[in-house]
């Protein structure tokens, strides 16, 4: 099913998250990533909520009925030609320096620990395909621990 | 000045006169202020959940008055918000701005599973419009302001404060100021667009000048936003025939030449016929529930669609729309009454076809009517509702419950006049019709007010008949008894071979039940005592309760089975098995 990203504005309110992830669920959708920031206007969130839907009508019916609460200010919906999603990967492995160093011209990724050339804790940014893609080529059998953050988007 | 003071100025700078309610521990500082003020006519309700509906039987009714009111209905914390639960999830369901407050318990033993605590906010979060949980005694105004103007801005919806019990004892600083007449709540995210744009107007009124086979549909909203008479107009004007939604009955009177009566599964023949062969339709305040429209790719398949609606998340939800209205119903009606280029068209061909369909069934009902009674000699629903019709000239206010009897009073009482039609439509809540006669009758205290339940829905709230005795209401009972669950009934007979699982019902002696509340009561098994024990109900002075024994295998038809389209109608009474019935349904 087609991804979708969808931009909210809100008021940094108590009990506004519970109400978005409700009227989700009431949708009967699975939240893919959900990612909350303050905004720019203090007092104000800005939350990217990515969930899979091929039918349009759908989406556009979240988008209404999230409008409807009164502390959500605006909503709409990003498209991957028209914004960039991106999202940031915390990892733990253990592999060998040299080998990630083949990767540098490739990934966007900084070590940010290196522990006697066994364990290292890198971060790498990226679309979620670039991040999959990284992961795989520096090898599932490597990786400890991976902390993802999700989409955030961000209109062209 | 304490939080609960502040809660009860406010209540009282918003219109409110009657509080309905329940104490208990954590909303007893409010109560006790109350009693000390003695502004605010308090009605004791028997159980929360009639508080609710009587809230609701307030703010429908007053909504056509001169003194418009929002209901509020006050229950403590704990199991005494829980019983309000079903009352507002009604009142979200049907668009009803009522105010619900809740005590609960002090903001230091909140999450501690404290004794009557409940989650108020989390629970009634997805079933209001909005909730408060005030958590200082000078948020405490600011918050029912606030509370009353998301309740009854664009569409209506019920709102929940729910406020702790230190902070209703709590005193504000010295120097707390709050400037309720200038107050306007600061929501950057709650749009409301009650004036239509100028551009889908003119494409609706194209659609509307080219169409040869228009309906209109009047819709709550109508109501609503008082829009009964303009709509009349409009009617007229352009000679389009109306059918209506159940909240929509009593807009205009129901034997109106242009009127269709109600549409959707238990709607009229005429009005669903015309639904299917339309070119148009003109949605008026409505949502298009599955109930107005059965089965979704088959409705009104050669129609475009023109939607006026106040909520913008109901345009597109169920039907694609031609033309999309945002707006106040009012609003657009008297933006296009006064457009020049809406023109009359006589549309004979139209005119002729529709009263095509009104014969479909219409002489075989006159007859069942007249008849009055069903095969075991038993009194039908209908025959009830239309002699309480006819004495009545279709004056009278009427609160059903819901099930068959329902479906029989919003579809043979001939309504007259503007709001006199209330019952629970979306959530189609049993039970209801008492506790909201009782707001009804509090609303509009110079007509008559008839609860029509049937035997299983007045059983759910019956307690309420304590409330009706306490505050000496004059409030008239009708109960059709046929001994089941009608409704789930007719289709089990339709739809499960005839087993009835669960709907056989054995009832008190209803005598003995209104003796023990002090109030008359006089059953009716033959015909002609239908009228005079109607006629007795009228002439009495005071709450008086009538017990009709009706026939179990009336059924309400026509009906589209649920997830049905209209081509599916069942218009008869099926056969049973082996006769001849060639004809059925067939014809149009």
């Amino acid at each position: 099913m087609k991804r979708r990203a969808i931009l909210a504005f809100m008021l940094d309110r108590p009990g506004v998250l519970n109400k978005v992830s409700m009227l989700i669920r009431k949708k009967m959708y699975n939240v893919d990533t959900l990612t909350v920031c303050s905004s720019r206007k203090p007092g104000v969130s800005r939350m990217t909520i990515t969930l899979r839907e091929d039918d349009q009508a759908r989406v556009n019916q979240v988008i209404r009925q999230l409008e409807k609460f009164t502390e959500v200010i605006s909503v709409k919906e990003l498209d991957t030609d028209h914004s960039y999603w991106r999202e940031v990967a915390i990892v733990k492995l253990e592999v060998d320096g040299m080998h990630l160093e083949s990767f540098r011209d490739r990934y966007n990724f900084e070590i940010l620990n290196q522990q006697a050339n066994e364990i290292c804790i890198l971060q790498v940014a990226g679309s979620t395909r670039n991040i999959d893609a990284f992961l795989d080529e520096v090898g599932q059998e490597h990786i400890i621990e991976i902390a993802r953050t999700g989409v955030t988007a961000l209109e062209k | 000045m304490t939080g609960k003071e502040l809660l009860l100025k406010a209540l009282k700078e918003k219109g409110v006169k009657f509080v309905f309610g329940y104490t208990g521990g954590a909303i007893m500082p409010v109560f006790d202020e109350m009693d000390k003020l003695g502004t605010f006519r308090f009605i004791m309700s028997r159980h929360e959940q009639g508080a609710a509906f009587m809230a609701q039987g307030i703010t429908r009714a007053s909504l056509s008055t001169d003194e418009p009111q929002i209901g509020v209905c006050m229950a403590t914390s704990g199991p005494g918000a829980m019983n309000l639960v079903t009352g507002i999830a009604d009142a979200y369901m049907d668009s009803v701005p009522i105010i619900a407050v809740t005590g609960q318990v002090a903001t230091g033993v909140i999450a501690t599973d404290a004794f009557q605590e409940s989650d108020v906010v989390g629970v009634m979060l997805p079933i209001s419009k909005q909730t408060y949980m005030p958590l200082r005694a000078d948020e405490v105004e600011k918050n029912v302001h606030e509370a009353f103007y998301v309740a009854r801005t664009g569409r209506g919806g019920p709102v929940v404060l729910d406020v702790p019990k230190d902070v209703q004892n709590q005193l504000v600083a010295e120097n707390y100021y709050f400037d309720a007449m200038n107050f306007r709540p600061i929501l950057p995210g709650f749009f409301y667009h009650p004036t239509p744009a100028r551009e889908p107007l003119q494409r609706a009124i194209d659609l509307i000048n080219r169409s040869e086979r228009p309906v209109l549909f009047c819709g709550h909203g109508v109501i609503n936003s008082n829009a009964g008479k303009l709509l009349q107009e409009f009617a007229e004007k352009v000679n389009i025939p109306v059918a209506f939604t159940l909240h929509g009955i009593s807009a205009l009177p129901a034997d109106h030449p242009l009127s269709l009566g109600m549409m959707g599964m238990h709607g009229t023949v005429e009005a669903n016929r015309a639904i299917m062969e339309a070119d148009l339709l003109i949605a008026f305040g409505m949502r298009f529930d599955d109930r107005v429209t059965g089965k979704l790719n088959e409705y009104a398949r050669n129609a475009d669609v023109i939607h006026v609606e106040i909520d913008p998340s109901e345009i597109d939800k169920n039907v694609a729309t031609s033309v999309a209205i945002n707006a106040d119903v009012y609003r657009t009606l008297h933006v296009l009454l006064g457009d020049p280029m809406l023109t009359y068209k006589p549309r004979r061909r139209w005119r002729e076809r529709i009263s095509g369909f009104r014969q479909v069934i219409a002489e075989e009902l006159r007859q069942e009517i007249a008849s009055g009674v069903g095969d075991a000699g038993k009194l039908l629903m209908k025959t009830v509702v239309h002699q309480l019709s006819e004495l009545t000239q279709g004056r009278d206010l009427i609160v059903a419950d819901v099930g068959q009897h329902q479906m029989m009073a919003a579809r043979f009482y001939n309504y007259q006049t503007t709001n006199s039609w209330f019952a629970s439509g979306g959530a189609g809540t049993m039970g209801c019709s008492l506790p909201m006669a009782i707001g009804v009758k509090l609303a509009r205290p110079a007509e008559r007010v008839w609860s029509i339940s049937g035997d299983g829905g007045f059983q759910m709230n019956a307690q309420e008949l304590g409330t009706i005795m306490e505050q000496q209401l004059n409030v008239k009972i009708i109960i059709l008894n046929n001994g089941y669950l009608g409704m789930v009934r007719q289709w089990q007979s339709l739809f499960f071979d005839g087993r009835y699982a669960g709907t056989p019902m054995l009832s008190p002696d209803f005598g003995l039940l209104s003796q023990a509340y002090g109030i008359p009561y006089r059953k009716v098994e033959r015909l002609e005592d239908v009228a005079p024990a109607l006629q007795q109900a009228i002439d009495h002075q005071g709450a008086m309760m009538l017990e009709f024994v009706c026939d179990p295998s009336e059924l309400i038809l026509p009906m589209i089975p649920a997830g049905g389209g209209f081509e599916d109608m069942i218009i008869r009474r099926p056969q049973p098995a082996g006769s001849a019935s060639d004809s059925e349904g067939g014809e149009s």
